[in-house]
């Protein structure tokens, strides 16, 4: 038999062929998709990093050399014997979640990260979260948990255990213009009656008196809203953590919106309103008040000491409050060794003061320890933040005790940029646009249920 | 054995057809054998076959199987069957953003192919320094869409922006662009027209350089006048480039997501918010990745529909 004979005698149908090429194609596919398909397991450093290693993914939380100061800290950690070294990742804060979403499916996330105020409610609903009961315990025992401020381990607990630890605080605040309201002729205002006072004086000298926005991709005016509603008693859930935003106290919160933009005293531009716009606003002297993040005087480019923090205002039912984000550490079930990112993040809470050190970051601290170290007393603003604003904010899951994974579709999410759109525009009827949000934001939560 | 010299194809064309039938009246094509030389062929397109299978069937089967579960980012989640359609197609939302997409792509095409071909038969007279304006005219085009929207937000965005501020100068009051729910759906819709009117702009002078001048001079003998030209020969013989150029711009403004986005984000109170902007924020904002993906899945119905209708139009223009 020659060759040619050999070859014609291995014949198939087409359709045969085609089935078979189908069958190879679908395996790597399978083989690929299959949960068990992707090599290595997440948590532990790939290549040199070594098998027990613990992967620490962290954001830029800071200036441009909060990486490095980052890099630095953990290259410094020396775990117990028996117990894997940690490796530094700085994850851009552009698509985060997915960043995390996708690695953390695909079995290839860290064992440890920052992460922002929903983060870990997120993933401790979809069971990826170590929760760090443990670690609590270690820092009770160690004395640091008495360090840290009062209500900042609450904020991230729930009733399956502490889905996180504290590691940094994000407030809204009142910022005011000093040399504006002296040009006014009107004194700090301290609550809501003489905020409308200096909201009115201002906008006689042509000054915006609370300057806000809710444009594309930025939801300070989302936030000074719900600030409003927590300062006057109200919020956007009971106490159950049920949506419940159509209350007396926040009709009045919305009431009050309205007469600001009826009296001029917020932009009616403001709806449109990017990050830059506001921050225009405010360096060109056209802003009067707002309520905006820690550190806004440094976006501002103030060098006078004239864009300071004022008090918290008093509503008209006698309250305080303000909004307040607890940034989180948390740890990941897919670690190489759970008692290795215990260990590194009871470390990492004892040592993060360097970050403050420093002074590569002007995140208000979680730790009174921190909060009194003298390069974060130098800065007037922050401490007056952690002793006059923290102790009255509350979380966005207000009145309820406890947050949840949904908070971050209702903080980030369409149903509340339409609302405080709509509620910014002044032209809305209170209770009807908080019953059309809490409709919004029960359809949310139904789904995620 | 007598063999043939004929490929396998060809000998199975010139089987004789007056074959009987079999029991079952048997008159299928007999099952054709894969040759060496056939094999060979095959295996040489197997890879590019993987390649599109990889690029193309497994993202699309990946998501129609999203837009049948009501996952997360995170987790596939479960089966909800069509679910996710039935909603979309029930909200108020959904048409809401189907209505401005319709009037985003309307005046999104048609406002650039005026503007485009316009400017084309402009380009075509002698002007000094045409060289010069035609690159200065695709300047809109060529620029990154994240430049010109930042550009535009300065123009238009607060009441001291000055456009606004011209207004003013004007005597026309200072109109807030962004702000006004008409007038951001106006602003966004005449930013795109911006955006894209280089691109029809060379479509249609492409098409006009292939139209021979003498068409004209024999219309012009004739007596037509510069209206007759240009409907009677100008615009059927740019028609087939003219479907195209609609054809490509529809898919762009259906698709369009940064445009809109980085000058409103949908808003204000979602009255330039599109269908691709609603696919975006269920899946990224809300972390619906069912809804979102069956909202996109919808639109690419709508489209292909569309590109069918006017793909047509263009047989009829080829065949007249």
């Amino acid at each position: 038999m020659n060759s040619i004979e050999s070859v014609s005698r291995f014949q198939m149908s087409r359709r045969g062929f085609l089935g078979a090429l189908g069958a190879a194609a679908v395996i790597p596919l399978l083989a690929a998709c299959s949960p068990g398909g992707v090599a290595g397991g997440g948590g532990g450093a790939g290549g040199g990093g070594g098998a027990g290693t613990i992967k620490f993914w962290d954001m830029p939380w800071g200036q441009a050399n909060y990486s490095r100061a980052g890099k630095d800290l953990i290259a410094s950690y020396k775990p117990a014997a028996g117990l894997g070294a940690a490796s530094y990742q700085s994850i851009q804060w552009n698509n985060y979640y997915q960043t995390f979403s996708s690695a953390i499916a695909s079995n290839t996330g860290p064992a440890v990260s920052s992460g922002s105020g929903f983060q870990a409610f997120q993933f401790a609903e979809a069971g990826k979260i170590a929760y760090a009961d443990r670690v609590v315990d270690a820092l009770k025992k160690s004395g640091s948990y008495d360090d840290f401020l009062p209500g900042v381990f609450d904020a991230l607990r729930t009733s399956q255990g502490q889905v996180a630890i504290p590691w940094q605080m994000d407030l809204r605040v009142l910022w005011y213009r000093k040399s504006l309201l002296e040009k006014a002729g009107v004194d700090v205002p301290t609550d809501w009656a003489s905020f409308l006072s200096a909201g009115k004086a201002l906008k006689k000298i042509g000054v915006v008196g609370f300057a806000t926005g809710a444009g594309s991709g930025f939801n300070l005016g989302g936030h000074a809203i719900v600030s409003m509603m927590i300062n006057n008693g109200g919020g956007m859930f009971d106490t159950e953590g049920n949506p419940d935003l159509v209350t007396d106290r926040n009709i009045e919160t919305l009431e009050f919106f309205n007469e600001m933009v009826s009296e001029g005293i917020i932009d009616p531009a403001a709806v449109s309103y990017t990050s830059e716009n506001l921050l225009t606003q405010w360096k060109d002297r056209k802003a009067g008040m707002g309520i905006n993040t820690p550190g806004w005087n440094a976006s501002v480019g103030d060098t006078e000491n004239d864009v300071l923090v004022g008090e918290p205002l008093v509503s008209p039912n006698g309250t305080k409050g303000s909004l307040y984000y607890v940034n989180n550490l948390m740890m990941y079930t897919a670690s190489p060794n759970q008692e290795a990112s215990e260990a590194f993040l009871e470390w990492y809470v004892d040592n993060m003061k360097t970050y403050w050190q420093q002074k590569v970051i002007t995140a208000i601290p979680v730790r009174r320890s921190i909060a009194d170290l003298p390069e974060f007393q130098e800065n007037a603003q922050n401490v007056k933040i952690v002793d006059v604003w923290q102790p009255i904010s509350q979380t966005y899951s207000a009145r309820s005790t406890s947050s949840f994974g949904a908070l971050a579709a209702v903080d980030g999410g369409q149903g509340m940029q339409t609302f405080s759109q709509t509620v910014l525009a002044g032209k809305s009827n209170p209770k009807q646009t908080l019953t059309t949000f809490q409709a919004a934001i029960e359809s949310l939560m139904k789904k995620k249920s | 054995m007598a063999t043939s010299t004929l490929p396998p194809r060809t000998r199975a064309r010139t089987k004789p057809t007056g074959r009987a039938p079999g029991p079952a009246g048997d008159l299928r094509r007999p099952r054709r054998r894969i040759t060496p030389m056939n094999l060979t062929l095959v295996l040489f397109v197997v890879p590019s076959v993987l390649l599109l299978l990889l690029l193309n069937a497994y993202p699309l089967g990946f998501g129609l199987n999203q837009s049948v579960r009501d996952g997360s980012l995170l987790d596939d989640g479960q089966f909800v069957g069509l679910a996710n359609y039935t909603d979309a197609l029930t909200s108020t939302a959904f048409w809401e953003a189907a209505r401005f997409t319709l009037i985003f792509t309307v005046v999104g095409v048609f406002g650039s192919w005026i503007v485009g071909l316009g400017l084309a038969l402009l380009l075509r007279t002698r002007t000094p320094a045409r060289g010069l304006f035609k690159v200065l005219l695709l300047l809109p085009w060529v620029v990154p869409i994240v430049v010109s929207s930042t550009a535009w937000n300065w123009l238009v965005a607060t009441p001291s922006s000055p456009v606004p501020q011209l207004f003013d100068a004007l005597g026309w009051g200072t109109p807030l662009f962004l702000a006004d729910p008409t007038l951001a759906a106006i602003t966004v819709c005449i930013f795109k027209v911006w955006v894209s009117f280089p691109f029809m702009m060379m479509m249609s002078a492409s098409a006009l350089a292939s139209v021979d001048p003498v068409v004209y001079e024999a219309a012009r003998m004739d007596g037509a006048s510069p209206r007759q030209q240009f409907t009677q020969i100008t615009l059927p013989l740019v028609a087939r480039s003219t479907y195209i150029s609609w054809i490509l711009m529809t898919i762009f403004c259906v698709n369009d997501f940064p445009t809109i986005y980085l000058l409103t984000g949908g808003g204000p109170v979602n009255a330039t918010t599109s269908l691709v902007v609603l696919a975006y924020r269920s899946v990224f904002q809300n972390f619906e990745t069912g809804s979102g993906v069956a909202i996109a899945f919808l639109m690419t119905a709508v489209l292909v529909a569309v590109s069918v209708v006017l793909y047509r139009q263009i047989r009829k223009v080829d065949t007249a």
